[in-house]
């Protein structure tokens, strides 16, 4: 097994976007909550832009307008503008303050400012610098914020907290899908399904309707558990959670697969004392039917996965219970932990993983040529690699904007795996046939 | 009538001076071109927007380096079919140059790190003719010194390092970012080679980004009427013709928001004059080829293009002005194409019953006004409440506008039209206008609207 991480100053070919728009995403989860991001006009314009293509949802991003003044003199009057313009246009019930690397270089003291602000508006602040971590570490910083500005004791709930990560629509279904079949009461922390995947129906509502309550962060000290789904996604918060709150935490792998959805299953099961009811069982049997249905059609095949950590690492275990060769797992944030949870699948199953870390495309895409690869799954940007080494590629991640659908099928759960399987083997299928 | 307050605006009264409803006889024109009202979910985009997304981006041939944290480069990247189409597809938009700054480097400087990467990125790709680097916002507050690195890093690697000063926040829109991709691209592009030879018949088309191949259909009808193009101004452009574009004797402007700067430094300086033309409609399309062939003298020829270009769009030009009359449509583009559009709208006897501009000056206003008609709307830096407000209220029968505003037209029940990147196009000159009346008639006679709840 080995590892590489780019030495290069130039990146080519991006493995990951900055914090405020991961920021952004976990904020659009929460029921009439609006993102207002102190930064310039491309700082809510671009990511609005991102959200629209994957999601093909409207996607309403406020913003402070920091112009050249702001950059001078401070943009404290933007923000207070800002916040009372918003609120009284819009009453959303949370206003989340998404900062970007303009407005950490300049030095606002925005947690001071919002604190001055007296309106009838939850305000959370939310530390995003552009120049540390990835889209990842900001979904992760802004459920955190969330949970260490809003949840509050009040008394025990008989509900587990779920964070999601930065997962999609479809996966959130599955997973209240799940849920449901325990008759468990979660809060799920944060569900984009309302903004996401809202219905064509008029009038359409001031908020969509849908996505997590700001009642429902406030109660999350009171469940009974947290499970973080994506641990690099919602890892903090659930840690918060368990060290000021008391509510134990569980951050295993994310559940992509057998293994990694019975861990899941029966984390649940741990927390709550619910068992896994036999419908359950019954979809991990399909799920196991269509892996061997499949097995002639992809086994043997060599695998390269770039995703976020967990969605990587989550597919890497995947790959081998599909009797295929994970030879590359490579994701674009940087993180000990993913190379941890990465090794452990390789000495479990004994595949010689080549780990690419902070990875941007173009070394993945030498990678690829250096190990050869018959099948490569990751998002949109991926494509022009499977095309010029005349390889199967299969969609996974974020973004994905060159096919439809995406944000609605679910990849988590067992039936996120057979919608897996089916993709997987008929991209290797529709491969051969283009050949 | 004069400038109204929105419903949705009575907390925001600043944007009453935005607001204006056309009344003949009158000379208002909205405020434009200063800053967004914080909070008020603005629609528009940065400097470096303007600057690598729409002037910059489009040039083939070279590197395009960000300089700063990832986002801004990554959000620049690709385009696929729907943008800035050019010929070297092996290439440009297939890649995403950036330096990736990181906390260390806003804390020390990124001035090592840019000239490495510059460095790094012309070794991989060595059949590039030049780079082009873009300073965002984090850059201009750190005061990296970019015109030093890229000055360095030219003299090392021996081709064009050029530095675009576009941090996100000089501007109060794109606009800014147009502006200082025309002048850095004069100053440092225009006038550094010569073709090889020279006819009487030259031009330029300056203004257009071959928005889904545009060029491809506009070019050919001025190389019908026997012009040369020596560059393009930048859509699928070579920065070695942008490099001889000097030695044009016309430009012909298409976009006349985004390079009116570089025409009237090409004239201050080299004496070469430009002529505003609208390529969008029949009657437009063809009083631009009569404009150009007549500075030439070229009449004969234009009208044999013309001719034979109409006769081959009329028969279904008249089945969409027939399916399209009357229908009621809601401009809002940059800047120039909600006035191009109003005289197209005319020619399928559609209305225009508003128009808006993200940042548009008081030039485009002043069109706009003098085309749109009585009692219709017209808008600057709409925001999103505002336009549901807008569409809600006056239930176009079409909303043209971008992605951006897609998404919130369809979960309203209002047909809609990209007119950024397009659905279908091109939509330039007489076989997009074809392409552009048939989205137009598809979305509004789409039978699923008729299937929404609730749509009357």
């Amino acid at each position: 097994m080995s590892q590489t991480k780019t030495k290069r100053s130039v990146t080519i070919n991006p493995g990951m976007l900055c914090q405020p728009i991961g920021a952004m995403q976990a904020v659009l989860g929460v029921h009439a909550a609006i993102p207002l991001v102190h930064g310039s006009q491309g700082c809510a314009a671009y990511p609005m832009r991102m959200f629209n293509r994957h999601f093909a949802e409207p996607a309403e991003i406020a913003l402070s307008s920091l112009g050249e003044d702001a950059a001078v003199f401070g943009g404290a009057d933007n923000l207070v503008k800002g916040v009372h313009a918003l609120a009284a246009r819009r009453h959303p019930e949370l206003i989340a303050v998404v900062t970007t690397c303009l407005s950490e270089t300049i030095g606002d003291d925005v947690d001071g400012i919002l604190r001055k602000v007296d309106l009838p508006v939850k305000l959370v602040p939310m530390h995003t610098p552009s120049y540390v971590g990835s889209h990842v570490t900001g979904y992760d910083n802004a459920v955190k914020a969330l949970v260490t500005h809003l949840a509050e004791q009040t008394g025990p709930n008989s509900k587990i907290n779920v964070t999601v990560g930065l997962l999609d629509p479809g996966d959130i279904k599955e997973l209240k899908s799940m849920l449901g079949m325990m008759r468990v009461k979660a809060i799920i922390l944060t569900d984009i399904t309302g903004a996401f995947d809202a219905p064509l129906i008029l009038p359409r509502p001031p908020f969509p309707d849908g996505g997590t309550t700001v009642g429902e962060i406030r109660d999350t000290a009171n469940s009974i558990g947290s499970i973080a789904l994506s641990k690099h996604a919602g890892g903090a918060a659930v840690k918060y959670l368990e060290m000021k709150h008391k509510v134990p935490m569980i951050a295993g792998a994310c559940p992509i697969g057998v293994e990694n959805t019975d861990a899941f299953l029966d984390n649940v099961s741990q927390l709550t004392g619910r068992p896994v009811p036999d419908e359950l069982r019954k979809e991990r049997g399909r799920l196991i039917d269509a892996i061997i249905d499949v097995q002639f059609k992809v086994a043997q095949k060599k695998v390269a996965v770039f995703a976020d950590p967990d969605v990587a690492s989550g597919m890497a275990r995947f790959v081998h219970e599909l009797g295929m060769d994970p030879v590359i797992v490579a994701t674009g944030t940087e993180s000990k932990e993913f190379v941890k949870d990465v090794q452990a699948i390789a000495s479990q199953t004994g595949h010689e993983i080549e780990i690419i870390l902070g990875c941007d495309l173009y070394e993945l895409h030498e990678a690829i040529k250096r190990v050869g690869v018959d099948l490569l799954m990751g998002n949109t940007h991926g494509k022009s690699i499977a095309d010029d080494e005349k390889i199967a590629f299969a969609r996974l991640g974020f973004p994905v904007y060159d096919r439809v659908g995406y944000q609605r099928i679910p990849i988590i759960g067992y039936n996120g795996g057979i919608n897996l399987v089916d993709r997987i083997a008929n991209a290797i299928l529709d491969h051969a046939d283009a050949a | 009538m004069p400038l109204t307050l929105l419903e949705c605006d009575v907390p925001i009264p600043e944007r009453e001076k935005h607001t204006y409803i056309k009344k003949s006889g009158e000379t208002i024109i909205p405020r434009c071109n200063v800053q967004t009202t914080p909070g008020d979910l603005t629609e528009r985009g940065c400097t470096y927007a303007g600057c690598m997304g729409v002037v910059g981006g489009p040039v083939k041939d070279v590197i395009h380096l960000v300089h700063g944290p990832i986002g801004c480069a990554y959000y620049t990247w690709g385009g696929g079919r729907r943008q800035n189409l050019s010929d070297n597809t092996g290439f440009h938009r297939k890649y995403c140059f950036s330096t990736s700054m990181q906390e260390a480097n806003i804390i020390f400087g990124g001035e090592k790190k840019l000239y490495n990467a510059i460095l790094e990125a012309y070794e991989r790709f060595p059949e590039v003719k030049g780079v082009f680097v873009y300073a965002t916002c984090v850059i201009g507050l750190i005061g990296d010194d970019i015109d030093k690195v890229c000055k360095n890093a030219s003299k090392e690697i021996g081709i064009p390092v050029i530095a675009f000063s576009c941090e996100g926040f000089r501007g109060v829109s794109q606009s800014l970012g147009h502006h200082i991709a025309n002048d850095t691209i004069f100053e440092k592009i225009v006038g550094t080679k010569e073709p090889d030879y020279l006819t009487p018949y030259d031009i330029n088309i300056i203004g257009d980004y071959n928005i889904q191949g545009d060029l491809w259909v506009i070019n050919p009808l001025f190389e019908a009427m026997g012009l040369r193009i020596i560059g393009t101004f930048t859509g699928n452009a070579s920065i070695d013709d942008i490099a001889m574009v000097h030695r044009a004797k016309l430009n012909v402007m298409h976009c006349q928001r985004s390079t009116p700067y570089i025409c009237q430094l090409m004239e201050e300086k080299y004496n070469l004059p430009y002529m505003p033309v609208s390529l969008f409609g029949i009657e437009q399309t063809s009083k631009a080829l009569r404009d150009v062939a007549a500075f030439f003298g070229l009449e004969e020829k234009a009208e044999k293009v013309i001719e034979e270009e109409v006769s081959k769009i009329l028969p279904e030009m008249e089945y969409y002005k027939e399916k399209l009359t009357g229908k009621r449509v809601f401009i809002y583009q940059g800047a120039p194409r909600a006035w191009h559009w109003i005289k197209l709208m005319e020619e399928l006897g559609m209305e225009v019953i508003g128009a808006a501009t993200t940042f548009g000056h008081s030039d485009d206003y002043e069109k706009i006004i003098e085309r749109i008609g009585d009692g219709a709307l017209v808008i600057d830096n709409p925001n999103s409440v505002e336009l549901k407000e807008i569409l809600i209220k006056y239930k176009p029968d079409l909303f043209i506008s971008g992605l951006k505003e897609k998404f919130l037209s369809y979960k309203l029940g209002v047909p809609f039209v990209n007119g950024h990147s397009y659905e279908r196009g091109p939509y330039a000159a007489y076989s997009g206008f074809v392409k552009f009346a048939r989205d137009m008639y598809t979305t509004i006679n789409h039978p699923a609207w008729k299937l929404v709840e609730g749509r009357a």
